[in-house]
């Protein structure tokens, strides 16, 4: 949790020294590039004028650690962010502190801006004893003694539980120029002296700052181009159990390999080179040639992928001394291939070289939105897609992907299983509410925010042949707004009544005995107790409905109407015909009613409601056991006038104002029922419809 | 999990079981890869299996396959040979496991009468050779071992001296070599006293041993209960019950160890929970490819009944009843599930037959048969139907702030099914996707707020124009960007500052002011090049003025920008302009 990459300082030496040239020269002809072809003539004279004096120039020491130093921070920063952390220290007569580790200031634009304050080494103070990148040293020990925003927070989290200390390790860079292998050794004795005084005083009594477990001192000794120094190489030495140092000179151009070369470890990356990329040229466009890009991510991108038996090609690259996994591009297929693919890790990468006109390329493709499929050979001649290159949110990843066998190989088809053969799922349904449940990604999520059990339907047959109202709501045209309207969870009156209207809808058509549009049946009259069942059927099915979705009174009301409806229809273990002919007749009756209900002004509407939850209950009870003629058709009868609803037309319109009188006038239905007898024939009711 | 049978082919296993003597150890040991055999089957035939015959070398018998009639042929043909050579075998099983990887759980199941071999090849000289020598080469198989899980059907008597002896040495190898592995044998006899004291049991042939065809079934039905048992949960989708199913997850799912959130707790072994359920719907390209702990087949659990019940239901009445007795007055749903059932048999019913009476008993004879497995609707296939339809997957939680991705997988046979990938725990697992905690749904955002896919990150620095001048071939290209827009000035004139501030902030940054007094150079060059050329007035003035501000020491702060020369009138061109960067230069 709390490696010792977690925390990295770099010292860098802000003395007088810093400030003379590395002496590799860039001359400012190589800059200009090549002489244009217009202007050959009087350019190449201005050249040869220049080339006397000033005409080329060079980056100092201190450009140099600065820029290498920066460069090492871009690649910790674009694999880790807001994991690892790295500081600055410049030192000169006293230690500078560029950042902190606070996350605001772990990033490129805060470093460079506050380089830009350091400035470089002025060269005209003179070499006094208070230059000193000893100053730098002592400031690193104690920002390693300052714990981290995770540090801190692991810190809150134990509490006051007797646990573990919080680890505290680190590891200091310093890029200075010593004299010699004495001058070095004092600097590691000065350094590891104040370790031991830091610890002390975080020690209980104190208790000022963390304690420091261990850290990890890199002296990069560096001096101009073709000087010799004194200072001999060293890899890691054990100086004490509190500190690790190890001693690398190197002339100032190379600082950055050194580096690129150390990171490798400090961070446990690997390096892949992406080949032959095939990119435009500049010049002809038509062709277009090969080219690579090397890509640092963490090391196990690669490890994931072998197992014991697969190796990774690798090579070493001109100039260094580390090995790349060299994969080859696959120019990509189709968009999808890209989703789920079966990825056992994915990794942060960034290139090594960020401005190089092919890493650009390279990015730019996979910024806008593609993938590219990496390839390995395998043992046998054949190729693997090992990893996948992807960028997501401005990120690029590589995804180390499966290329062992599986055993999820050879899919059993989900046809061939149970429920396979089922024609008559309702998909088309679910996939409409899946898409409608397609989430988001939230700042902050309200815990009460409906969860998916309350966003899809409670009630959800699987298929259409478990169903008399889904399998209908295609052929009814009212139906889907009906149903979609008893579903509501905030249902008002004016929804419950037009719910009670088409409650009432087929009741008339019930009592006419229309036939429900099944497609099933393909239009066929169905015999009386068919045509019968399918009523029972989806009443129901609209009771189960309702029930399920009862959150408001207005439900319960429905419910009511519905039960009372069934009761009416004698949705009860009845056998008896003549029984079922006396209903009829009964539930017929309401049309009368409801004709003279607008003049009939009812004032007492609303005790309607509080008595049926009670005369609902007793139906329920009578309906269940065994019924004489006399129980049925009291309790349809009872059920009736239950069933009378005030004029809908004043249940919509407010109160005070006059309600209007026939507002659907022209309606067919509406029509047939005013000018309709007591007991309309049923024949005739349907050449009206039809 | 891709398992590999072993058979132990050594002379030994010819000798006859004592006190059975219909059987031989062999026999034995075919009859218990047949039952293993018989158990995968009816578990589905999804794992593949191999057979390895071993003695003094190995032989693969059958190479991975999900066609089980081919073991069974070819364990028949097995014919003993010489001696049992356990590490050769061991170290042939891990050459023919390696196209797997170590992304599979890796079985081994080896049917042996627990010989030791003999000589150098034996497991003593073995373990003997092994001991404080683990890091040399030649053992380095050992350690992909380890990652498999070994299993030993040992047959044999607990009377057996040889027997006992060879249990121990192979107890001794797992723990010395620390691998995964399992011994099963049986259950020592009760009478043991009977056969105890006498090396060789042969002598009671009356008695019956306790090693039969009854004893290694039984072997079996361990191994199977211990290795191949597969995770059965419940998947939820939304409230209503039939949109809850039992599933089973193949291959199972294996315990995940987490490290503790708390730093210094020990870590916590974690199952998924026996009940997951989906959250919400993303789309697959919206996902990508995030690395995922493991792949899971998401199979509809099938209810084992006796098959004998159904076919003969056709004819009598109470026989089919079944379908309709499971449905319990007691279960909650009971009204639903007894809805569907009637509207079910109420499209089954032929409108021909109009002679029934409605809904008595008699329809029920009359309509079709019982359903068979692939006829009873289920939740998975029609989630898979509308999962594939839309090209979106659920994600559903699978315990504690830990979550997976149901989609619709087709192979490259075009064959699809209902896949689940279980991410790693924790919530902010895909970057991309942010905390899967906070993903909700459009109507919970904020009025005005909108959100959509991916997560941007913050800009790395291959997403912004950073300034790198390690190399001197991007130091060159830079200054060449602003020479390019010098020499199309007045038209690029903005370009070129901003180029020009590009370059200068980077250098005052690195502290590379010789870089700007070599670019002062260079524009001075240019601008001379230019003039000459009869470049346009306006350009040379620029240069002029750009050079001086370079080399300016006042400019060399962080706040400070070059601007481009005011113009100093469109009339005024010629003498008056040529003051101008005089006066600039003054100030």
């Amino acid at each position: 949790m709390f490696e010792r990459n977690q925390k990295t300082i770099f010292v860098l030496d802000h003395t007088r020294y810093f400030s003379i040239a590395s002496e590799e020269y860039i001359s400012l002809d190589f800059l200009k590039g090549k002489p244009s072809g217009d202007g050959g003539g009087p350019g190449a004279a201005g050249n040869a004028a220049g080339s006397g004096g000033g005409s080329q120039f060079s980056k100092s020491l201190w450009t140099c650690a600065c820029e290498s130093s920066i460069e090492y921070c871009r690649v910790v920063w674009d694999l880790f962010p807001g994991k690892k952390h790295v500081r600055f220290i410049v030192s000169d007569t006293a230690a500078h502190i560029v950042n902190t580790w606070s996350p605001s200031t772990q990033n490129m634009s805060h470093v460079m801006n506050a380089m830009v304050m350091v400035g470089v080494p002025s060269r005209n103070v003179p070499t006094s004893s208070d230059y000193s990148v000893i100053h730098g040293l002592r400031a690193a020990i104690e920002a390693l003694a300052e714990p981290t925003d995770e540090q801190l927070a692991a810190m809150a989290d134990c509490g006051q539980e007797d646990l573990p200390r919080i680890p505290n390790k680190g590891r200091v860079i310093c890029i200075t120029s010593a004299r010699d292998n004495t001058s070095m050794k004092s600097l590691e004795d000065i350094f590891n002296t104040v370790l031991v005084q830091q610890n002390a005083l975080a020690a209980p009594p104190a208790k000022k700052g963390l304690a420091i477990d261990h850290c990890h001192l890199v002296i990069l000794n560096i001096v101009p181009l073709g000087v010799e120094s004194l200072v001999t190489n060293r890899s890691l030495l054990k100086i004490s159990p509190l500190l690790d140092v190890e001693i690398h000179t190197v002339s100032a151009p190379d600082i950055s390999y050194k580096l690129t070369h150390l990171i490798l470890n400090h961070y446990d990356l690997a390096s892949t080179t992406v080949t032959n990329i095939p990119m435009k040229e500049e010049q002809n466009a038509n062709s277009s040639a090969n080219y690579d890009v090397e890509i640092l991510h963490s090391r196990r991108a690669h490890s994931i992928t072998c197992g014991p038996d697969f190796s990774l090609p690798t090579s070493i690259k001109q100039g260094a001394t580390y090995e790349t996994v060299t994969l080859k591009w696959c120019t990509p297929r189709g968009c999808g291939s890209a989703d789920l693919q079966p990825c056992l890790g994915q990794f942060l990468v960034t290139p090594v070289d960020v401005t190089s006109r092919p890493s650009s390329c390279l990015i730019n493709f996979l910024l806008n939105g593609r993938s590219v499929l990496l390839e390995m050979p395998r043992k046998t001649g054949s190729k693997a897609t090992s990893h996948m290159l992807s960028a997501r949110g401005g990120e690029i990843f590589v995804h180390s992907l499966c290329i062992t066998r599986s055993c999820m190989d050879e899919a059993p088809a989900i046809t061939d299983g149970p429920g396979g053969r089922v024609p008559d799922y309702r998909t088309a349904e679910l996939g409409q509410l899946i898409k409608m449940s397609r989430m988001v990604p939230l700042k902050v999520k309200d815990p009460s925010a409906p969860n998916l059990s309350r966003r899809l339907p409670r009630y959800f047959p699987l298929t259409t042949s478990s169903s008399i109202l889904f399998h209908l709501q295609r052929q009814i045209s009212w139906l889907p707004h009906f149903l979609h309207l008893l579903v509501k969870e905030d249902m008002d009156k004016q929804e419950e009544v037009r719910c009670q209207q088409h409650i009432h809808e087929l009741y008339k058509s019930a009592s006419r005995g229309d036939v429900l549009p099944f497609t099933h049946t393909n239009g066929a009259r169905l015999k009386i107790s068919k045509a019968k069942d399918q009523y029972r059927l989806l009443y129901r099915e609209l009771e189960q409905l309702i029930q399920l979705n009862a959150t408001t009174v207005h439900h319960k009301n429905l419910l009511e109407s519905l039960q009372s409806l069934r009761a009416a229809y004698g949705d009860a273990p009845l056998k008896s015909e003549p029984g079922a002919s006396l209903l009829r007749s009964y539930t017929e009756s309401p049309l009368s009613p409801e004709r003279l209900e607008p003049l009939s002004s009812g004032s007492g509407s609303g005790s309607n409601n509080s008595n049926s939850l009670l005369k609902a209950s007793k139906r329920r009870m009578s309906s269940c056991g065994q019924r004489s003629l006399l129980d049925i058709i009291s309790s349809a009868e009872r059920s009736q006038s239950n069933k009378r609803l005030d004029f809908s037309g004043r249940l919509c319109t407010p109160l005070g104002q006059v309600a209007k009188l026939y507002p659907d006038f022209g309606n067919k239905e509406k029509d047939s029922l005013t000018t309709g007898a007591n007991i309309a024939p049923n024949v005739k009711e349907e050449s009206i419809r039809s | 999990m891709p398992t590999l049978i072993a058979l132990d082919a050594s002379l030994s296993m010819l000798r006859p079981v004592p006190g059975r003597n219909e059987h031989t150890y062999q026999s034995l040991a075919i009859k218990g890869i047949q039952h293993l055999l018989d158990n995968l089957t009816a578990a589905g035939k999804l794992e593949h299996l191999g057979l390895l015959s071993y003695s003094t070398t190995a032989e693969l018998k059958v190479d991975f396959t999900r066609d089980y009639d081919q073991i069974r042929q070819a364990v028949k043909k097995v014919e003993p040979v010489d001696k049992a050579c356990l590490m050769s075998m061991l170290k042939a099983v891990v050459s023919i496991m390696s196209p797997w990887g170590n992304q599979n759980i890796l079985q081994v199941v080896v049917f042996t009468d627990c010989g030791l071999g003999f000589g150098n090849t034996s497991i003593i000289s073995f373990l003997e050779a092994y001991a404080d020598k683990e890091t040399e080469p030649e053992f380095n198989f050992l350690k992909t071992l380890a990652n498999y899980n070994l299993n030993f059907i040992c047959l044999g008597l607990h009377g057996d001296h040889y027997f006992t002896r060879g249990l121990a040495v192979y107890q001794q190898l797992l723990d010395k070599v620390s691998l995964k592995g399992q011994l099963f044998m049986t259950k020592p006899a009760k009478n043991t006293d009977a056969v105890e004291g006498n090396p060789n049991p042969n002598p009671n042939p009356s008695h019956k041993s306790e090693l039969g065809r009854t004893t290694v079934f039984e072997l079996i039905e361990r191994l199977c209960e211990s290795s191949y048992k597969s995770s059965e949960v419940t998947l939820k989708c939304g409230s209503y019950f039939r949109m809850e199913a039992p599933v089973l997850l193949w291959p199972p799912t294996a315990p995940y160890e987490q490290k503790s959130l708390v730093f210094g707790r020990e870590p916590t072994t974690r199952h998924i929970d026996q009940r997951i359920e989906v959250c919400g719907f993303l789309a697959l390209s919206d996902i990508g490819s995030p690395a995922t702990l493991s792949r899971h087949w998401v199979l509809p659990k099938v209810e084992r009944e006796k098959t004998g019940g159904s076919r003969r239901s056709g004819s009598l009445p109470p026989a089919a009843k079944p379908p309709k007795l499971n449905l319990d007055v007691s279960n909650p749903n009971y009204e639903l599930e007894k809805l569907e059932t009637d509207i079910r048999d109420f499209y089954a019913k032929d409108p021909k037959d109009t002679e029934e009476s409605g809904d008595d008993d008699v329809t029920i004879v009359l309509k079709p048969g019982p359903q068979t497995e692939q006829q009873k609707e289920n939740l998975c296939v029609l989630l898979h139907g509308a999962l594939k339809m839309e090209n979106m997957a659920a994600l559903v939680k699978v315990g504690d702030k830990w979550y997976g991705f149901i989609y619709a997988f087709t192979d490259g046979k075009k064959k699809s099914n209902l896949m689940l990938n279980i991410l790693p725990p924790g919530t902010n697992v895909i970057p991309w996707v942010g905390d899967l905690e906070l993903l909700g749904f459009p109507e919970d955002l904020a009025p005005g707020e909108t959100a959509s896919f991916p997560v941007r990150a913050d800009r790395r620095s291959y997403s912004q124009s950073s300034v790198v001048w390690i190399r001197q071939a991007s130091l060159q290209s830079d200054v060449q960007k602003v020479l390019r827009h010098a020499k199309k000035m007045p038209d690029k004139t903005q370009h070129f500052y901003k180029e020009l501030n590009r370059i200068r902030r980077a250098a005052l940054a690195l502290g590379f002011v010789e870089l700007l007094e070599a670019l002062a150079m260079l524009l001075e060059k240019e601008c001379a090049h230019l003039s000459l050329n009869g470049a346009s007035n306006e350009c040379t003035l620029q240069l002029q003025h750009a050079a001086t501000e370079l080399r300016k020491t006042s400019n060399r702060d962080i706040k400070s920008t070059i601007i481009p020369l005011q113009k100093v009138g469109a009339s005024e061109a010629g003498s008056t302009a040529a003051t101008a960067p005089a006066a600039a230069y003054m100030y």
